[in-house]
């Protein structure tokens, strides 16, 4: 009986989060994905698919509307940024100086990995004539 | 290399990202970049319904390019739920269009607004230049204006030349009349 009720609460919670997620019936899945790559310009840290604010709904409905008249992705977002520069994009382009914010980790993760490497490589054995006097030093009477 | 050459490169590495963080943190987020002002680009044009109020002396509707290259504009973006910075600078619009509405028009944009609410706010005021209605906020996309209050200063050419976000203050407003004034 409690395994069932946990089942139900699991599938309640998972059921919740569906409806949250899934779009209003009225705008199609294709405009919250391209306004997913939009910041909403009142929010912090919020993208235009996300917010409720007055300019992100309509931000909505001109990605709806220019869809509609056959516009691609690609232009969508330029119309955008045409007016709010680069800023209103999600990700940094990858180009100019925001292409450093995309290579800088993966340089970050290559000097890691040589670190640990030269790290944890494997020793060299020690010079013969540094063993030998090594030992020599340990059979000297003390 | 000598280990105290490569002790000074992680001095400067480090010395590189701390000088990082510190330009990175002093920088205000708040302080956005207006693509139209910077690159003084031709004020965006539309045509919106006045609110009832000013259809007498202004007609049905305003086309803004009516009016621009022959006098500068002062473009404000409004809406009455946009308290206090809509409301402490109201009084400082309404002051300095009476002063200047010989050189300079000014235009109010009631963006995402009711109506009802939009006139009550005129009427608190005594706004006496035009007013126009954009219950959407298409207008406020075109000029990429981040939120309500937003003033735009566009010069006798028609070009934005200013974009002030938050409340205006007599003082900049001045400052930005004179840029544009002849």
């Amino acid at each position: 009986m409690r395994a069932w009720a946990l089942w139900f609460l699991f599938f309640l919670g998972a059921w919740a989060q569906g409806g949250l997620t899934s779009p209003p019936p009225d705008l199609s899945p294709e405009v919250f994905a391209i306004a997913r790559e939009l910041r909403c310009p009142v929010c912090q840290g919020e993208s235009a698919a996300e917010s409720n604010s007055g300019v992100a709904v309509e931000m909505r409905r001109l990605i709806a509307e220019m869809l509609g008249e056959g516009k691609t992705k690609d232009e969508i977002k330029a119309f955008f940024v045409e007016r709010y520069g680069e800023w209103i994009l999600y990700e940094p382009p990858k180009r100019g100086v925001t292409l450093w914010v995309w290579l800088l980790p993966v340089l970050g993760l290559i000097l890691l990995g040589l670190g640990l490497f030269a790290y944890f490589r494997p020793k060299k054995p020690l010079p013969p004539e540094l063993l030998e006097e090594a030992e020599r030093r340990l059979k000297e009477p003390q | 290399m000598g280990s105290s050459v490569r002790n000074w490169l992680w001095l400067l590495l480090v010395l590189a990202l701390g000088g990082l963080f510190y330009w990175g943190m002093k920088r205000n987020p708040k302080e956005l970049p207006s693509v139209l002002a910077k690159e003084r680009r031709p004020a965006p044009d539309f045509t919106l319904p006045l609110l009832p109020p000013y259809r007498e002396e202004w007609g049905e509707a305003l086309r803004l390019s009516d009016y621009l290259g022959k006098k500068p504009i002062v473009l404000n973006f409004w809406a009455s739920w946009c308290y206090p910075a809509c409301y402490e600078e109201a009084p400082v619009l309404e002051a300095t269009w009476r002063r200047y509405k010989d050189q300079v028009l000014f235009v109010g944009i009631n963006t995402q607004d009711k109506e009802g609410e939009a006139l009550r706010f005129i009427q608190q005021f005594g706004l006496t230049f035009p007013q126009v209605f954009d219950p959407r906020g298409r207008v406020g996309v075109d000029y990429g204006m981040y939120g309500v209050p937003e003033t735009f200063l566009i010069d006798g050419e028609g070009r934005v030349r200013v974009r002030h976000a938050g409340a205006i203050d007599q003082a900049s407003l001045e400052g930005y009349l004179k840029e544009v004034l002849p």
